[in-house]
């Protein structure tokens, strides 16, 4: 069967690598399609944005997809990277990061935290498949308690980034991070313009994205690869901001904006680094 | 030309400047400290940037991401910073991306002893990353002015090899004040010798050849070269692929490149005595080579027929200096012997290949032109109280 690329296909994304070598019901696509929207209707351009992934199934499966210039990372090393990126690049150049759960959450947390503290101008894309799914399905640090998975098979009982009134949202926004968000990946619209607002401030920006991963979650916890189960329990657990109900798990919007109301990393180190070559301080 | 009373750490500070160096991230440690001390000092004059990081692990990926950005970039840690190095540096190793790596040698395992001079990381800095299919090249020089020439020289040679580069010193050499010269212009530049390479950008498609030509214009972001570089096996074109085919291609690029076009930097070496074949051939690199050096010297005056060589390109192993069947003496910072492995293997069957160490502390002339004497005369050589075994 012949594919045929919508209008934003063609113009965004490689046909080499679209469509992608995800899972049959994988649900990331549907998270890749919020952010290549979002960058359409903003107007954006394939040379405006260096695009960043990592490893894992979020990592690999959007890697290389961007027409435009791509790295994939070490695992969790990203947000340093695009820090050392990001003061090289010229500011107006977009820095997008899709990743996943275990990259930013896990073994990625410190370096997320440290690119939040400096503000530094760039759109982190959690995509949250709720653990570890290209390694087989093992649980992560946002994986909803109880879950069965391949190295929680009597359920996850670690208190983790989202259990016990606990949000790694709020250690991001202590850090400092200038617009945080959640969206599931049946959002829609509604997650298009959260991420349109997410590119268009200039400092760190990150959104949370749960998407549904039938063959491996799904198959553990609910005992059945039926994409339309998993899809459905996670909308099930999904409220809009203020509509929580007692069974929500991931309240949707957006959570802290604080856009452009710090200095960005790489603008105010250049502003800093001229002063001191022309008068020799600060 | 200006000279200077300073360190080691300042001279790598102004190579690094002198070669374009204009973006260091860095974290704390001794004795490297000193230099991310100077480099948040100096590149700001120069309009460079200095980042602390939040670790080493951090501090080279910072370094790889600027260079990516089309910066020169570099990085300085001592050994328990230098394993945080393994992840970014097979990473930079993989994408070819040109950057400069310090490690300036301590007492290790571990932490060891912070303020003295080890040459534990021999083999470290040959495979400082896992996976193999790559080769590496280290340079290590054992004064503060060779710090200079050698930062130099390591920025150009990962800009023609598309590779990071790295530069082996100790506590000794970088902390330690020397008398330094640093040179004002290009034209004093290329008097003493130093060379520079401009960074250029791929333009693709190929961005990664299956081919060992130098030269090749590392990746650079931001151009819409529509340029892709990840930690994934790469087609000639940059996308990920998993077929051995391809990673025969890539490993082949990786190693080859390098084993192909030693001739770039394999007149790094120094000869002491070695004209008319020595009966021993003390051999060296770093801080105690300057003793042995002097040792040397003494023993010659003493009638004692010796021979020193330093090497300073000490990876890839720089196997045609071990051509000759003699006596051999690797003087080396550690108690375990590292160096003497390699000159083992490099050395014609039936040369003797004995092992001298010391760590924390340089050996003394007396003791080097005592272990002289006894293997000239075939004696066994024993130091210090530890039975250290023969090799």
């Amino acid at each position: 069967m012949e594919y045929r690329s919508s209008v934003i296909t063609s113009k965004y994304l490689r046909s080499r690598k679209i469509p992608s070598t995800a899972c049959s019901g994988c649900g990331l696509g549907l998270n890749h399609k919020i952010v290549v929207q979002a960058i359409s209707e903003l107007g954006l351009d394939v040379a405006d944005v260096v695009w960043g992934t990592s490893i894992g199934c979020a990592g690999r499966q959007t890697f290389a997809t961007w027409k435009g210039d791509g790295f994939a990372g070490t695992h969790g090393r990203v947000y340093a990277i695009s820090r050392g990126l990001r003061v090289a690049l010229p500011p107006e150049k977009k820095i997008i990061l899709t990743v996943g759960d275990g990259d930013a959450f896990g073994i990625g947390l410190l370096h997320l935290i440290h690119a939040a503290r400096s503000n530094a101008d760039m759109t982190v894309i959690v995509n949250d498949n709720l653990g570890y799914q290209s390694t087989g399905g093992q649980y992560g640090w946002t994986t909803p308690q109880g879950s069965h998975t391949d190295s929680s098979p009597y359920g996850m009982f670690e208190h983790n980034l989202m259990s016990d009134e606990m949000d790694v949202l709020d250690i991001l926004k202590g850090a400092g991070a200038t617009f945080l968000a959640r969206h599931v990946a049946m959002d829609g619209q509604r997650a298009v313009e959260t991420v349109k607002k997410a590119i268009l401030n200039r400092g760190f920006s990150l959104i949370h994205m749960p998407y549904p991963c039938p063959t491996n979650f799904a198959s553990r916890e609910l005992g059945s690869r039926n994409q339309v189960n998993i899809y459905r329990w996670i909308q099930e657990r999904a409220a809009p901001l203020g509509e929580e109900k007692e069974n929500t798990v991931w309240a949707t919007g957006i959570w802290h904006d604080a856009s452009n109301s710090r200095p960005e990393f790489s603008e105010y180190v250049h502003e800093t680094v001229e002063k001191i070559r022309r008068t020799g301080s600060i | 030309m200006k000279r200077f009373l300073e360190t080691g750490n300042f001279a790598i500070t102004e190579g690094a400047i002198l070669a374009g160096c204009r973006f260091f991230a860095g974290y704390p440690i001794t004795p490297a400290t000193e230099l991310a001390e100077a480099m948040s000092l100096r590149l700001p004059q120069v309009g460079g940037i200095y980042l602390q990081a939040e670790d080493e692990c951090a501090a080279m990926h910072m370094c790889v991401g600027a260079a990516l950005g089309g910066m020169k970039a570099m990085t300085a840690t001592s050994g328990p910073g230098f394993i945080l190095y393994a992840d970014p540096y097979g990473w930079a190793l993989g994408c070819e991306t040109p950057m400069v790596v310090l490690n300036s040698g301590r007492v290790g395992p571990v932490s060891g002893i912070t303020g003295a001079p080890g040459q534990g990381e021999f083999y470290l800095m040959r495979y400082p990353t896992q996976g193999g299919n790559f080769e590496t090249i280290c340079l290590a020089p054992n004064t503060a002015q060779e710090c200079m020439a050698m930062t130099v020289e390591a920025f150009y040679l990962s800009e023609r090899f598309r590779m990071p580069v790295s530069v082996l010193a100790d506590q000794l050499i970088t902390d330690g004040f020397e008398d330094i010269s640093v040179p004002e212009n290009e034209d004093e530049m290329k008097e003493m010798g130093f060379r520079t390479w401009p960074r250029e950008i791929c333009r693709g498609p190929e961005f990664y050849p299956a081919s060992d030509a130098l030269d090749v214009p590392p990746v650079v972001l931001g151009h819409n070269t529509g340029a892709l570089c990840s930690d994934w096996t790469p087609t000639e074109e940059g996308y990920d692929i998993e077929e051995v085919e391809a990673h025969h291609k890539h490993a082949y690029r990786l190693i080859y490149k390098v084993r192909n076009n030693r001739d770039l930097f394999s007149h790094h070496y120094e000869k002491k005595y070695m004209g008319d074949d020595p009966d021993l051939v003390v051999v060296s690199y770093g801080s105690p080579s300057r003793v042995v050096n002097t040792a040397v010297e003494k023993a010659r005056s003493q009638g004692l027929k010796v021979g020193s060589l330093r090497l300073i390109n000490i990876w890839p192993f720089p196997d045609e200096h071990f051509d000759r069947q003699c006596k051999y003496l690797c003087v080396e910072l550690n108690w375990d012997g590292q160096l003497v492995r390699e000159v083992q293997r490099a050395a014609p069957k039936g040369s003797g290949v004995h092992f001298m160490g010391t760590c924390g502390d340089l050996p003394t002339t007396p003791d080097l032109i005592e272990t002289f004497e006894k293997l000239l005369k075939n004696e066994p050589i024993r130091r210090k109280g530890w039975v250290l075994e023969e090799w």
